[in-house]
């Protein structure tokens, strides 16, 4: 215990060291205006309570403002925020949290655990409506079955069985990173005010459908080190954000290059090479942990042979497929598991390659006899439509006949819930975990037919996969889980896309990350 | 009207140029069916948005595929769709016409009062509304097209039955006791060749240019076939740093339209009755 | 006068009616549904059938249709499904961009054509009226896209006089928002010049052949006068029906040319909104758009007498 204090006091002097030389670096510029830094929103908020009434908007704006326990780091793992460190019982039932200690809320109140007490059971009453507590409250994963303030820096929370996925769903933006707050964010009777969390910014102007503003807080306590992901070393460098709500992305681009806004995030695949060509202008792309795939109908006559969905597998060019259809945004990946997760290691990182000798001494072993396979496709996704055009083309390499159907979005979604299609273009949008990667994909389609693969061997592994924390043996599923996928190939995987920000010369340190969540904190503006 | 038209030498001149177009394309099209410099589908990653060469005389499009052999592909779908389409419209549209110009009565007003609340509706729209309702595909579009232009046929056809109608040799066939249908298909519909190949022809510039706007927005023909419009939607993304993408399609799309019009043009002069020759 | 008019509207009613009827139970047969398109790839099934409760699609089609008809003849036309922004406004707001773009773009168009027609028709079978009928047809042929990119491409890239990307509205800054619209207007105008130019010729012509131009001539007034006075204001007619028909024309393609533009117009809203599944906001914009259709139509109907002495209101 008394090892870990120690510890944590040198950390928090680094802290306050870092959060002096930023404050004197402020102090020592000459008199000016406040520095404003803008960014754009493409729908107004819909609240200002944290996983509550939200959607992606609300979530990218509150994250300045409040924080949680612990909170997502750039690979996608769970990293300290305000709680500096936790330990898990032996059985998986109780996590004990440790506070940092000198966090301090927006109107100056020290953050203790009686906040952290206060904020949890806050969001565990159905009164609050939060958007995770079917994953607490015994529908979903486990349910949280007591918090309880151990000393005024130590809290635990007691759940029914463990749950690998405790801690990311605590840290996860749409559920607001089950952030801790002020009980003075709500009146004596209960009714939401404003949020007075803990983050580097203060929330402090809502005008809506225009903008919403928030202010640096002077008094934050920021973690040690780099930024990272949302956790990491967190520094307010300008004297406001603001968030300028402009629906229409062409309108957004607009302003960009007038100059009413400093950051883009979110750029559509389409304008890429416009803004590319645009002065003044930079673009930064991150990959996200969505996933751009081929599906097949493994029921469907024609494709229900490995051999000949191997043989395409082998028959497209991955390398080359992402690096035109993404305009150079995103790399290769034939695997489940994001590239910016930490799993992405080892036999997971390799890409497969395509070999047309074997692909079409497959397709000749299958019996295929020249059937045409009908690719289903859309327009909404630009990039989609345009990997099923290069498929085609290279399937026609290993003499497979593919015929694209471009349905709007709606339409194939409709098809893939059904798994009514033989191929199909597919985006499967990001999850927390590689076992819900695979679990996206895995089941039985008799009960559930929008599954990919239904093969109960691979169901074994999934569900191996969740039942340990332990990294090397998960690890050592998922890779099981991946070469088993590549030999039957009920899909291929092609890449994760990239979030593509614009940003104005003269802004500094502005960078997308593996979320489409916009991050304005240890962003300045020249 | 006579006083309206051109002097005889350049209106010649237009039928001329409007024939050599029309004929170019069908050219290319008959040229397209045995032969294009590479084939219109293969890709080519190691070669995308190359520059006009000798290689590739008109470059090569963001997957690498050779411009040239997709436009002179892309003239063989659009002219088909735009054929297919115009037959479509002009075979339903003249049946209903003919049946309302010649029936007349509450057969005639229900389906003109139909008509008419299609026509109150932008075509252009419709056929957005439809091609998303029923996706890409050349049937589909066709249906759309077809169904869009329908009422303007509709209108036009029963215009012109209902002119033919009281001229003095179908009153004569009536009064020689010939039957209804008889005179219909005796005396009308040899009259109305005249008026619907006028329409056919503007219809056909209408189809094509519409085809390729509704391409344009992604509520077109879906590939493989490489259409005029298809070519300028994905050519618009790259078109600030590699215009020629846009260019060929664009070129061919007016160059038909400019041959089917004074074509029309000339085909109207030469129908006019009042024009004497 | 009033009594033609009330009847005018009385009759576009039914038409309004079945336009709207249609649309409604068409969308609605199409696959796909907006919660599935919200929810996305992540939704289970009980989640889906929640969110289509809280949106009513699952009540039957006919008692949605008179649910939205009520709410519609109150002025409610409800609100989008993808961002909760009411149809009306969200529709409204839109509509603005559209129609100063295509009033502005018509308005030169008719400006240009009506002399173009004039001095055609004036200098009819000269070198002026063959280059004037030839530039015509040739504008005829365009599609009003290409030339849009090929502005595009000459103004804002190679001379970079004008943007190429984005928009910026004239309420927000007036001189940044106009030279967002200068290309789309110019486009538009430029094309849709070629068929009304034709009109104008021809119409000119039909009218310098009657008796009183003539004499208007042999009376010795100068040619301006003859042309100002006598042939325009009897030629005008035809022309301006086809200002009206084209009105409506560009009202129903102007997507195209929003998409060229990248311009924030009802256009892309309603195809936007098609593909989305956005019901109340489909079914607002085409609505709209064909009260707007109807309106113009009638207005056109309504100034006829005006630019056509010989005709009056029926």
């Amino acid at each position: 215990m008394g090892g870990r204090s120690m510890r944590g006091r040198f950390r928090r002097l680094a802290a306050g060291l870092l959060a002096l030389g930023v404050a004197a670096g402020a102090a020592g510029a000459p008199a000016r205006a406040a520095s404003v830094l803008r960014g754009r929103l493409n729908a107004d908020i819909l609240s200002t309570d944290p996983g509550t009434k939200r959607d992606e908007n609300t979530d990218a704006v509150l994250l300045h403002v409040v924080e949680g326990l612990v909170a997502f780091r750039e690979d996608a793992s769970v990293g300290p925020m305000l709680a500096q460190s936790w330990d898990v019982s032996r059985d998986g039932l109780t996590y004990t949290f440790h506070l940092r200690r000198g966090v301090r809320f927006h109107n100056g109140a020290p953050m203790t655990a009686a906040e952290v007490v206060w904020s949890l059971d806050r969001y565990l009453d159905p009164k609050t409506h939060w958007r995770c507590l079917s994953e607490f409250d015994g529908h979903g994963q486990t349910r949280i079955v007591k918090v309880q303030a151990l000393d005024p820096a130590t809290v635990a929370i007691q759940l029914d069985k463990p749950s690998i996925l405790f801690l990311k769903t605590l840290a996860r933006a749409d559920c607001g990173e089950t952030a801790i707050l002020s009980p003075a964010s709500v009146s004596a009777k209960g009714a939401w005010i404003r949020p007075i969390g803990t983050g580097p910014f203060m929330f402090t102007t809502w005008r809506p459908n225009e903008y919403v503003e928030l202010t640096r807080y002077r008094g934050y306590a920021a973690l040690p080190g780099p930024r990272d992901g949302n956790a990491g070393g967190k520094h307010a460098l300008v004297d406001k954000v603001r968030f300028l709500v402009i629906p229409d992305g062409s309108a957004a681009e607009g302003a960009l290059l007038s100059g009413a806004i400093d950051v883009l995030d979110g750029v559509s695949p389409s304008n890429l090479a416009d803004l590319r060509a645009s002065r003044g202008v930079r673009l930064d792309a991150h990959s996200t942990m969505d996933i751009y795939a081929l599906i097949f109908q493994t029921r469907d006559p024609v494709m229900r042979d490995a051999r000949l969905r191997r043989a395409l597998a082998l028959a497209i060019d991955d390398i080359g497929l992402t690096r035109v259809v993404t305009q150079k945004t995103a790399q290769a990946n034939s695997a489940l598991v994001p590239t910016s997760s930490a799993f992405h290691v080892g036999v997971q990182a390799q890409v497969v390659r395509p070999d047309l000798a074997k692909a079409r001494a497959l397709v000749a072993a299958s019996g295929y006899r020249g059937q045409p396979i009908t690719l289903i496709t859309n327009r909404r996704y630009p990039q989609m439509f345009d990997s099923a055009v290069l498929i085609q083309a290279m399937a026609k390499t290993i003499g497979v006949d593919i015929r694209i159907q471009a349905l709007d979005w709606a339409a194939e979604l409709d098809r893939y819930n059904h798994g009514a299609y033989q191929a199909m273009t597919f985006a499967y949008s990001a999850r927390l975990d590689p076992s819900q990667n695979y679990g996206a994909v895995i089941g039985a389609k008799t009960s559930q037919p929008n599954k990919v693969w239904d093969d109960p061997f691979a169901k074994a592994l999934l569900k191996a996969s969740t039942a340990t924390a332990d990294v090397a043996q998960r690890q050592a599923l998922f890779d099981q889980l991946h070469q088993r996928m590549l030999a039957q190939a009920p899909l291929v995987v092609l890449y994760n896309p990239s979030h593509v920000a614009a940003v104005r010369d003269g802004v500094v340190g502005f960078r997308t990350w593996s979320t489409v969540q916009q991050r304005l904190w240890d962003v300045s503006v020249r | 009207m006579a006083a309206t038209r051109l002097p005889r030498m350049p209106r010649r001149a237009g039928a001329l140029i409007g024939a050599v177009l029309v004929g170019a394309l069908f050219l290319v099209m008959a040229v397209s069916l045995v032969w294009t410099p590479y084939d219109p589908l293969a890709i080519d990653l190691d070669a995308t948005l190359a520059a006009p060469s000798a290689a590739h005389w008109l470059g090569t499009d963001e997957f690498g595929r050779d411009v040239l052999s997709r436009a002179m592909a892309g003239a063989r779908v659009s002219a088909l769709i735009a054929a297919g389409t115009v037959a479509g419209a002009i075979g339903l549209g003249a049946a209903i016409g003919l049946v309302a110009g010649f029936v007349r009565g509450w057969t005639d007003r229900l389906l003109m009062s139909v008509n008419d609340a299609v026509l109150a509706f932008p075509g252009v729209l419709l056929a957005i509304a439809l091609m998303a309702a029923f996706g890409g595909g050349a049937g589909g579009l066709m249906l759309a097209l077809g169904l869009a232009y329908l009422p303007a046929v509709i209108r036009v056809v029963r215009g012109a039955v209902l002119s033919v109608r009281e001229s003095a040799y179908v009153e004569a066939s009536r009064v020689m006791g010939n039957s209804e249908l008889y005179s219909m298909v005796r005396h009308v519909l040899p009259n109305m060749v005249g008026p619907i190949a006028v329409l056919a022809s503007s219809l056909f510039g209408w189809v094509i240019l519409a085809e390729s706007a509704l391409s344009f927005l992604g509520l077109g023909v879906a590939p493989p076939a490489p259409t005029w419009g298809n070519m300028l939607a994905s050519a618009r993304p790259f078109f600030s740093q590699d215009p020629w993408l846009g260019i060929a399609p664009g070129l061919l799309i007016a160059a038909t339209l400019l041959g089917v019009n004074l074509l029309g043009d000339a085909l109207r002069d030469a129908l006019d009755p009042k024009s004497g020759g | 006068m009033v009594g033609y008019l009330s009847k005018k509207l009385l009759l576009t009613l039914p038409t309004l009616l079945l336009v709207s009827a249609v649309v409604f139970v068409l969308i609605r047969l199409v696959p796909g549904d907006p919660a599935q398109v919200m929810l996305g790839d992540a939704a289970d099934p009980s989640q889906l059938a929640r969110l289509r409760h809280d949106l009513g699609l699952d009540q039957p089609i006919p008692v949605q249709f008179a649910l939205w008809l009520g709410h519609a003849l109150h002025g409610d036309l409800g609100r989008s499904i993808s961002n909760g922004q009411p149809v009306l406004a969200l529709v409204f707001q839109r509509f603005q961009v559209s129609a100063g773009i295509v009033l502005a773009a018509i308005v030169i168009a008719t400006a240009v054509a009506v002399v173009a027609g004039l001095v055609a028709a004036w200098r009819q079978g000269g070198a002026v009226d063959l280059a004037i009928v030839s530039g015509a047809t040739l504008l005829l042929s365009v599609p009003s896209f290409w030339l849009g990119l090929l502005l595009l491409l000459l103004f804002g890239v190679k001379l970079g006089w004008l943007p190429f990307v984005g928009y910026v509205p004239v309420t927000q800054n007036l001189w940044q928002g106009l030279a967002y619209l200068v290309l789309p207007v110019a486009t538009l105008a430029i094309t849709e010049a070629g068929v009304l130019t034709r009109m104008m010729r021809s119409s000119a012509l039909d009218v310098m052949g009657l008796e009183y131009v003539t004499h208007a001539r042999a009376k010795g007034l100068p040619e301006s006068r003859v042309l100002l006075r006598h042939v325009l204001p009897n030629a005008f007619g035809p022309t301006w029906t086809l200002v009206g028909l084209v009105l409506g024309h560009l009202l129903g393609g102007i997507a195209v040319i929003e998409t060229v533009f990248t311009l924030p117009g009802l256009g892309r809203l309603m195809v936007d909104s098609i593909l989305a599944r956005d019901y109340p906001v489909v079914q607002g914009c085409l609505l709209f758009t064909a009260l707007v259709y109807v309106l113009v139509n009638l207005v056109v109907d309504l100034c006829y007498p005006i630019f056509d002495p010989r005709i009056t209101a029926r």
